[in-house]
């Protein structure tokens, strides 16, 4: 197993966000995680990728190795990459100079994002396109894309779907897709579906197509309350 | 700047190692400049013991260097230089003072004018590296006649114990400047004055500082422009805190003396978004090294 997480608590100082996670990834597996905005999917990413923010309980094994308190740079250094939804501007850093800073190597592409400020200005597409270089940069072996779908019309979802199925998922990186619309499965078809509502995963699903169906006809609630209804209908 | 055949003029502690000239430039020692040409004796604000005299008569396709020094105990320099730039010329100039090891007690003290005549144009990138224990002042003039254009550029990123810096520029009509103070001071008290004022109609300035405040800095930063014609000035002074045992006043000052000049500020001082550095550890960053890529980012202008 990749990454298994097991009973998975996290708080803030305010409140329990993830209360019991439990979840599974193999080697080059695809992931889905669909759920409503507040569910706790971003916060399950950024845990994950190692926030230091949040309270854990619970474990993160990668590999077999526990994670669990481990500092985000290390995470990432043995193969958790996470491609952040609002990702922050970095003033004064162009792109190009991250990228470099991340493997070491100078970018031979020429592409009008690699000459500015990191995030300084960028389109919604642009962010998307920042954060796949730097995931592709880290030579990640699980990648979390949080709302990759969000600000990307369909035609330049196809685009970005194109390149993650193309330089990560067919060389054998597992991939964890959080998404509140489900857009993007229908490009990069996951081999599992988890829903989660209310800081839990409430469903757990292999056809895609059944658990985006309940949910494009009955929204999320049909889910919470026949957590099974999905594979059932 | 390190490669002794491209520099111009070099200054050891006291002694002057290297000089240059040609037809076109003239580099001297200032105080020879003093005996030698009387008309330069107005620009000094005294008579010159240490310094260089720089006359740019004519244009040059090549850019400048100068090299001050210290790499003896308890040296004190006392610098007067000056800088002329005849009508029309174009030059880029890159200065650098530094001393070459700690615990040498330097004192640099240096005060410098340069005069941009008619049309000239200057860009000046001044870079300070010092050690702990050095003392530094330097206060710089630029008198900017018609139509001349000034970009400066101060550079400290090793800033010594205690710094005093003055830049101030003095515009005349369509004459244009942009003053930029790059300043990371750790453990160090910093105190920077820049004034620009706009004497000649149309005339323009602006001042960019990015100052950063780390290990028990103390930073005092004064901007100040002048409006005296129709013309048109901005500030742009932010300040980074990165610990809470350092302290940033920036007083940005507009005075306004023409109801047709536009001048305008901002400021402000921020401290390293933990947000940011997140998202730089999720890259394989470690904390300070994203820290110090943040604050080369900031300074970065």
């Amino acid at each position: 197993m990749l990454l298994e997480v097991q009973k998975l608590k996290v708080k803030t100082e305010e409140k329990e966000i993830l209360k019991g996670i439990d979840l599974k990834i193999k080697k080059g597996e695809v992931l889905a995680l669909l759920g409503p905005n507040a569910s706790g999917k971003s916060t399950l990413a950024k845990v994950l990728s190692g926030d230091t923010k949040y309270k854990v309980s619970g474990k993160i094994l990668f590999n077999g190795k526990n994670i669990t308190n481990l500092l985000p740079e290390k995470r990432a250094k043995l193969g958790i990459a996470l491609s952040w939804q609002n990702p922050p501007a970095i003033k004064g850093v162009k792109l190009s100079g991250l990228l470099k800073k991340i493997n070491g190597k100078e970018i031979n592409i020429k592409e009008d994002i690699l000459d500015r400020d990191v995030n300084f200005n960028f389109s919604g597409g642009e962010k998307k396109i920042s954060e796949l270089y730097q995931i592709l940069a880290l030579n990640p072996k699980l990648v979390i894309f949080d709302e990759i779908d969000s600000g990307l019309d369909l035609e330049k979802l196809k685009d970005v779907s194109k390149v993650i199925k193309k330089e990560l998922i067919s060389k054998g990186v597992a991939v964890i897709f959080i998404t509140h619309s489900g857009e993007v499965l229908r490009f990069l078809k996951p081999n599992i579906v988890n829903v989660m509502v209310g800081g839990k995963i409430i469903c757990k699903q292999k056809d895609f197509k059944k658990v985006f169906k309940t949910i494009k006809q009955y929204g999320y609630d049909r889910c919470k309350k026949y957590p099974l209804f999905a594979s059932k209908s | 700047m390190t490669d002794v055949k491209n520099i111009h003029y070099l200054q050891v502690n006291h002694k002057i190692e290297k000089i240059f000239s040609n037809e076109d430039v003239l580099i001297l020692p200032s105080s020879e400049a003093w005996k030698k040409f009387s008309w330069t004796r107005k620009y000094f604000f005294k008579k010159p013991k240490q310094g260089y005299f720089l006359w740019v008569k004519k244009q040059i396709n090549f850019p400048l260097f100068s090299c001050v020094l210290i790499n003896s105990k308890k040296t004190t320099q006392d610098l007067q230089n000056l800088a002329v730039l005849e009508r029309g010329v174009d030059i880029s100039l890159f200065g650098s003072c530094s001393s070459l090891k700690s615990k040498l007690y330097g004192f640099h003290n240096s005060q410098g004018k340069f005069v941009l005549k008619k049309g000239a144009s200057l860009k000046y990138e001044h870079r300070h590296s010092w050690n702990a224990d050095d003392k530094v002042k330097a206060k710089y003039e630029f008198i900017l006649e018609e139509n001349a254009k000034l970009n400066y550029i101060f550079k400290s990123v090793n800033v010594p114990g205690k710094m005093e810096i003055e830049n101030k520029a003095e515009l005349s009509d369509d004459a244009s400047c942009e003053i930029k103070a790059v300043i990371d001071c750790k453990n160090s008290e910093m105190k920077i004055n820049d004034i620009v004022e706009l004497k000649g109609e149309q005339s323009s300035g602006q001042i960019h500082m990015r100052l950063v405040g780390r290990e028990k800095s103390i930073i005092y930063a004064n901007s100040e422009i002048l409006a005296k014609a129709q013309s048109k000035g901005h500030l742009d002074c932010q300040g980074l805190l990165v610990d809470e045992s350092s302290k940033i006043s920036l007083i940005p000052k507009l005075i306004c003396s023409n109801k047709k000049s536009q001048i305008t500020h901002e400021a402000s001082i921020g401290k390293i978004s933990q947000e940011q550095l997140s998202y730089l550890r999720t890259r394989g960053l470690n904390e300070k090294e994203a820290i110090s890529l943040i604050i080369n980012g900031f300074l970065n202008i």
